[in-house]
């Protein structure tokens, strides 16, 4: 290797745009996060935790929110890019004018009880058929303001500090000290079969680990084996053969999203990936919703992974525990309540897609709908011969009972439109699915007689009202909302719940009805009709309603159009198989924040019930 | 050194701390379960848990009243004022440095470096066991300033 250091290399487009959402591949330790493009830069990451301040933000912050690349000196085309199989690793080829050169890259996930940092970034270059020209630019800033860091070289290589937190770059063959501007940026040559490791390692008010590249390299090929061996537990007995490598990238992908430490399933790792480019459909996702975790219970349960569904119904219960018997709508990865919305001041915004927004303003809503998720999940687990313990089943039977108590008011409904309270149907099924779970879990758990009677005079109340109020006659369909004509994809739910037969004409026309009015084109759909939210711009269709659709369809006896469907959707995948949470109908662009765990559960949920309606077709269960 | 009010008062100022950390739980200041958290070291059930971490809060309990006790003779007397601030020292030491490092010895209590195979079901508390919500802190200075404050006055009017 020879090395010059040198100014920063080609930037990518300062508004933050500069490549598609599908494009960032993810990378991640369980604990935080990282999102990297196809040329190499590393675009997006939060430290110490999913949910904390960015250091690298051009994503939705522009060059002056710093990127770490690495990767060919001049443009060139990427030649593959894959993760490698059932692994985090990601691994891209570009062919170069020189030769091929290959990053390899990842997070070291398993720490174990070794002296490793909590974060441990391993990236390593490698060329074939010729030395190839290599940039490596560490800009990291920090936070809203951009922060930049305090610079200097050491004998174990750069270490870059703001305060209590720091980072430390160290390379195998070592980078040459730079200085003034250049200080973090190299140009070098790298000869086949002598490739360059990268290590960044972190540290948050702890001391630095120094981490030998080598060393790095191991534990990052130890991980790679430990996922392997994740992945061999999951059951994919009945389902396709065409269908296991997508939904096992799925599943990889909500492990990655999981929050070791609490539990808590992250919903993206990203804030402000906009919904609509240039609009300001721009959330931040870096929290843990219980719906997600209860929809995700039945993702790994499915699969065979009790462990991980455990210990999401023990996040929630422990999370929501300040709140009950009130479920909060979303939480922080430690379960406390999320700070105010913030809009960061100065920041462009993916494709100038502004504000860019950090904390969730959702988190004030009342969402009867994820009382009904919850219970279910328990449910499940229960069916499953899991056993709640005490405290899980007070926690449930209260969830229950706040259910009965408050079903009829209005709530905000699963897409926590501001200031739209109403009586939203899909929340009426879903609070049903609450009191009736709960009385299947009461079944063998047991509950005092008068409280049983309770809970199915209001289960039998809301099936009533919801069968006169919430369907309308003139379309064939459960609506949105009471008195409404305007339908929800989020109804798909109607044939998996056991309120109405799965293979009744009103499930029938219901789901005939969504997709033919909320059908967005292709295998794509709304989850309302566009606009109707009160925010200007339009959004893109929502894809986990799309899974739901395979799943409404798989349930209520038409296998057939169920794969037809979900085939299309697998198309539509990004090119490693992640999916955000929306896409443009028209042009097919994926968009919103990336990856999205609840479109990879669903996407499992569909899978599952595709494996399960195996020789049902014609046949509603 | 009084034998007789440590075995006694030791326990019912364990009591009265136990009290006031569950009553903490019931009002929603703070997720710290503190039978769960102890038993859990034991068994991974949480409802034998909570048994098991009740007796074995008593014992701790017992334990520190012990150095209470033992401090009360050194200075000759015992007093509220002196047992409080004795519980105030006690409390710094427990959430400064007790709670955030029990991460390291508790079989079922994950870390900050918790990865995939981690088989550990409770949350870690972080420093001043604020991972427990923001009110832990208080919830928990108020029980130990009560557990001085029972064994400071109990000592002091034998």
């Amino acid at each position: 290797m020879t090395a010059t250091a040198s100014g920063p290399g080609p930037a990518p487009a300062a508004d933050g745009g500069g490549a598609p959402i599908a494009d960032h591949a993810l990378i991640g330790d369980t604990r935080t996060a990282a999102l990297v493009a196809s040329d190499g830069s590393l675009d997006w990451m939060c430290l110490p935790h999913f949910d904390g301040e960015p250091v690298f933000g051009s994503l939705v912050g522009g060059t002056a929110a710093g990127k770490f690349r690495a990767g060919p000196l001049r443009r060139s085309p990427v030649a593959s890019r894959r993760y490698r199989p059932s692994t985090a690793t990601l691994e891209t080829t570009w062919t170069t004018d020189q030769g091929r050169l290959t990053l390899t890259e990842g997070m070291v996930a398993e720490l174990g009880r070794y002296l490793l940092p909590e974060t441990l970034v391993v990236r390593r270059l490698a060329a074939a058929d010729g030395p190839v020209d290599v940039e490596v630019d560490l800009a990291p800033r920090l936070g809203e303001s951009h922060r930049p860091p305090v610079f200097r070289h050491r004998r174990e290589g750069v270490v870059l500090t703001w305060g209590s937190l720091a980072l430390a770059l160290q390379s195998d063959p070592v980078l040459p000290p730079g200085s003034g501007d250049a200080a973090t940026s190299w140009r070098v040559r790298v000869e086949p079969g002598r490739p360059l490791t990268l290590v960044l390692s972190t540290a948050d008010r702890q001391p630095l680990v120094h981490v030998d590249p080598e060393r790095a390299w191991e534990s990052l090929r130890d991980d790679e084996e430990r996922w392997r061996r994740w992945c061999g537990h999951i059951d994919t007995a009945g389902i396709e053969p065409r269908y296991r490598a997508p939904l096992v990238r799925s599943l990889l992908t909500l492990r990655l999203l999981t929050y070791s430490p609490s539990g808590a399933p992250v919903a993206a790792p990203t804030t402000s990936l906009p919904e609509d480019p240039g609009g300001v459909r721009n959330w931040d996702y870096r929290f843990a919703w219980p719906r997600d975790a209860s929809i995700g219970i039945g993702a790994f349960l499915g699969v065979g992974h009790v462990d991980e569904a455990r210990h999401f119904l023990a996040w929630l219960l422990h999370a929501s525990r300040l709140a009950r018997p009130r479920l909060p709508v979303l939480l922080t990865l430690h379960g406390r309540y999320p700070r105010p919305e913030h809009e960061l001041r100065g920041w462009p915004g993916y494709r100038s897609s502004r504000p860019v927004r950090v904390g969730n303003g959702a988190a004030d809503q009342h969402q009867l709908d994820g009382y009904g998720w919850v219970v279910d999940a328990a449910w499940l687990l229960t069916r499953a011969g899991v056993r709640l313990d005490g405290e899980t089943w007070r926690a449930v039977r209260g969830f229950v009972d706040e259910v009965a108590r408050r079903w009829r008011e209005p709530d905000a409904g699963i897409w926590e439109v501001r200031d739209d309270a109403a009586h939203h149907v899909h929340s009426k099924l879903m609070a049903w699915l609450a009191l009736d779970r709960g009385l299947r879990i009461a079944r063998r758990r047991g509950v005092p007689e008068r409280r049983r009677r309770g809970w199915v005079a209001e289960r039998e109340a809301i099936a009533a009202e919801v069968r006169t109020r919430g369907f309308d006659a003139g379309l064939g369909a459960y609506v949105r909302s009471y008195g409404s004509t305007e339908l929800d994809a989020a109804v798909l739910v109607l044939p998996l719940l056991g309120l109405e037969p799965p293979g009744s004409p009103r499930t029938r026309g219901t789901i005939d009805a969504i997709r033919s009015r909320l059908g967005a084109g292709g295998p794509f759909l709304y989850r309302y009709p566009p606009g109707s939210d009160g925010l200007p711009g339009g959004e893109g269709a929502f894809l986990p309603c799309s899974f739901w659709l395979v799943q409404a369809l798989a349930a209520s006896g038409r296998r057939p159009e169920a794969a037809e469907l979900f085939d299309e959707l697998l198309a539509w995948a990004g090119p490693l198989g992640l999916y955000p949470e929306e896409a443009d109908p028209s042009s097919g662009e994926l968009l919103g924040n990336h990856p999205q765990a609840l479109t990879h559960a669903a996407m499992v949920q569909a899978t599952l019930a595709l494996r399960d309606s195996n020789g049902l077709e014609g046949s509603p269960p | 050194m009084d034998w007789a009010g440590w075995a006694v008062f030791g326990l019912i100022a364990t009591a009265a701390l136990t009290a006031v950390m569950i009553a903490a739980q019931l009002a929603g200041l703070t997720r710290l379960d503190l039978p769960l958290l102890l038993g859990s070291v034991f068994t991974g059930d949480p409802d034998r848990a909570r048994v098991a971490g009740f007796f074995a809060h008593l014992v701790v309990g017992q334990g520190f009243a012990l150095g209470y006790t033992a401090a009360f003779a050194l200075w000759g007397r015992a007093t509220w004022w002196l047992g409080m601030v004795l519980g105030a020292v006690h409390v710094s030491v427990a959430l400064g440095a007790v709670v955030p490092l029990l991460a390291g010895v508790h079989p079922r209590l994950a870390s900050g470096r918790a990865g995939p195979a981690s088989r550990a079901t409770l949350e870690p508390p972080g420093l001043l066991g604020l991972n427990y919500g923001v009110q832990t802190p208080v919830g928990a200075v108020v029980a130990h300033l009560v557990y001085g404050l029972a064994l400071g006055l109990a000592l002091g009017a034998r």
